[in-house]
């Protein structure tokens, strides 16, 4: 089975900028593995999510999803495949506006080829399992604890193999930050999808076995560890 | 049931529901606008061309054939120059004609002209092509000093059936009829004419007169002669007419026709060989009805270039909307790209979404321009006896759909190619 994410000699610069603002040797996460990424404010952590979603080319070196270097694809192909293989979660939710709980959650399904007739149950039964009950109600009409399950769900609507969790909890209290974790790191591990997370929350490290800075990344040869706690 | 693009394009539109209902509100009125002058261009034009019926040719002493038409089909104004009784004689006999029907116009009743004609201006002639006459109560008139009220008449006048009715000489105005102070029309009041017929509405001008036999209104005239020559006249009758008296102001003729037919080639010939008479005007009204909107066509033509404009205004309020709309939704559109939507994808939805402004603002226009047809025509047929056929003409009506919904589309382009832009990484930052 290919892991769910291998990053090889990654490097990225933004144009006209002297030096990388990324780089990383070697990152591998297996199906299901869960890993914390940290880096200070501004060091790249968003930047590095955003190369592995496919959403911006690196400058060199490569980014493997479930076996597939994602940057190889031409892009409305690399759209989908992001859309059917990589969950994302955002610090703000980003979920959509005039859309229903439920709607937050087929809305990729229609980029997939999960067949339509599916996608009402599927989201339903998504939210049920996270404990949201007012389905039809709007992102606004919800508490941000609410939002952020509905946001949770929406990443794992596809079944991907690989999880991106930018900053997660950072608008979230600690008793609903704690919830939150609770929530994606369970989530993931029931639907055996990796977890690649950012934080700066030293609360949220200490549920991580494995945690990596950007700094050590750029130095270390092969990083692969265990799952997470 | 599953979202679709669709889902998306109507809840971007609900999002921003003031925007969307004022640009389809605009789209809905220059849509309405333009269908409606089209409307309005072939209804006035049916509209006129109701009334000259199964006439070929109108035979009067007016200055051109235009004033002609206007004056003995539409009633503009009573014929200022009379054709003498022994000139119709003459002309009846010049052509082999199906009818050739001497008519007289210049007394009023409250401002509604009078024409005076023979039994065969009921019987003959149709004021509109196989629609002859039909009467609602009572018949044509017979015998002299009956009238037969056409549909507006009696609606207005509320005359009915047995009813007594003065001729006014001339064609007095409604401000003339309510001051006292004004100078007053002289009323033929010796002569008091009976409602023997109220006609059905024609849609013509014809609704708008009153019918009455020529040798009534010849005598009303003699009367008048007579009692200014010799005061003491008490009565006149057909006896005491001399051939001064009797005077038409025009003709109606039909040239003889084979049976079924309208046409004939005889129609040109005969009217080119009646010119040759400078005493006569001679009309052939379908054709001066043409001409009459072959002037006014240019008038037609700036309307329509103004609801072309107007249209291109909503079209350019669709961008508008669509590119004030743009800096809301880039959060959006970036999110939609993480959840696997192409860069073309986001590039359709934002065209479909232009379009689908331009077509609803489309079925607004339709169903304004419906409705408000059907009523107004409604309402001009009660108050004004005006028959106006507010049925869209298809053609131009698809052509005006269509053009819209592309315009909208087009309007889309610059949004659509902003959306398509989008970065996404950029879009994806929390707010600050």
């Amino acid at each position: 089975m290919p892991d769910a994410l291998r990053i090889t000699d990654l490097s990225f610069t933004y144009p006209g900028a002297p030096d990388p603002v990324i780089r990383v040797r070697s990152l591998t996460l297996a199906q299901g593995e869960q890993i914390l990424l940290t880096g200070s404010s501004g060091r790249g952590k968003s930047t590095l999510l955003q190369l592995i979603a496919g959403l911006l080319d690196p400058s060199s070196g490569s980014v493997e999803i479930d076996g597939t270097p994602i940057h190889s694809l031409r892009a409305a192909k690399r759209d989908l495949y992001r859309g059917s293989k990589i969950g994302m979660i955002f610090q703000t939710f980003n979920l959509l506006a005039g859309f229903s709980a439920l709607e937050n959650v087929m809305a990729p399904m229609i980029f997939s080829p999960i067949p339509k007739r599916e996608h009402r149950d599927r989201a339903a039964k998504l939210l049920n399992t996270l404990g949201i009950e007012r389905i039809h109600a709007e992102p606004d009409q919800l508490s941000l604890g609410q939002q952020q399950r509905v946001a949770v769900a929406r990443a794992l609507a596809c079944d991907p193999v690989l999880v991106l969790a930018d900053e997660p909890t950072a608008s979230l209290d600690p008793e609903n930050a704690a919830a939150a974790m609770d929530l994606i790191q369970n989530a993931c591990r029931e639907r055996n999808a990796a977890l690649l997370c950012t934080s700066h929350d030293p609360r949220t490290a200490e549920r991580f076995t494995r945690r990596e800075s950007l700094d050590q990344l750029a130095d270390a040869p092969t990083l692969t560890n265990a799952g997470g706690r | 049931m599953a979202i679709t693009d669709l889902t998306i394009v109507r809840r971007s539109m609900q999002v921003r529901l003031f925007s969307t209902v004022t640009t389809i509100l605009m789209v809905g009125v220059a849509v309405a606008l333009m269908l409606t002058l089209l409307t309005l261009k072939d209804a006035t034009r049916n509209a006129f061309s109701r009334g000259t019926g199964n006439m070929h040719l109108l035979v009067s002493a007016d200055s051109s054939p235009l004033v002609s038409v206007l004056n003995g089909v539409f009633y503009a104004n009573p014929p200022a120059r009379p054709i003498e009784w022994t000139k119709y004689g003459q002309l009846v006999r010049s052509a082999p004609w199906e009818f050739f029907i001497p008519v007289q116009q210049g007394d009023s009743y409250l401002g509604f002209p009078v024409l005076a004609s023979t039994p065969e201006f009921f019987s003959k002639f149709e004021p509109n092509d196989k629609e002859p006459w039909s009467l609602v109560e009572g018949r044509p008139f017979e015998r002299a000093f009956e009238v037969v009220l056409g549909s507006t008449v009696a609606k207005s006048s509320g005359l009915k059936l047995g009813d007594s009715i003065f001729l006014t000489h001339g064609i007095a105005s409604s401000r003339q009829l309510g001051d006292p102070n004004a100078m007053q029309p002289h009323v033929h009041t010796d002569f008091k004419y009976t409602i023997v017929g109220i006609l059905a509405p024609t849609g013509s001008a014809h609704d708008r007169a009153l019918f009455t036999d020529l040798d009534s209104t010849w005598i009303i005239h003699a009367h008048d002669r007579r009692k200014r020559d010799d005061a003491s006249t008490q009565t006149t009758t057909v006896e005491d007419l001399t051939d001064a008296d009797r005077k038409i102001t025009g003709i109606f003729a039909r040239v003889a026709t084979r049976p079924g037919s309208d046409v004939s080639a005889a129609i040109p010939s005969t009217a080119y060989r009646l010119r040759a008479d400078p005493t006569i005007t001679v009309a052939m009204p379908k054709t001066e009805i043409d001409r009459l909107f072959s002037i006014v066509s240019n008038i037609d033509k700036v309307f329509i270039a103004m609801a072309v404009v107007v249209i291109i205004s909503s079209g350019i309020s669709i961008t508008l909307a669509l590119y004030n709309s743009m800096e809301q939704r880039r959060r959006q559109i970036a999110v939609l790209r993480v959840l696997g939507s192409s860069r073309t994808r986001i590039l359709r939805l934002i065209l479909a979404e232009s379009a689908l402004l331009g077509i609803i603002g489309c079925i607004l226009g339709l169903a304004v321009s419906l409705i408000g047809g059907q009523a107004g025509a409604a309402t001009l047929k009660a108050q004004l006896g005006i028959f106006l056929d507010p049925t869209l003409p298809l053609r131009p009506t698809l052509l005006v759909l269509g053009g819209t919904t592309l315009l909208a589309m087009l309007a889309g382009i610059i949004p659509a190619i902003m959306a398509y832009r989008t970065p996404v990484a950029k879009n994806l930052k929390p707010i600050a």
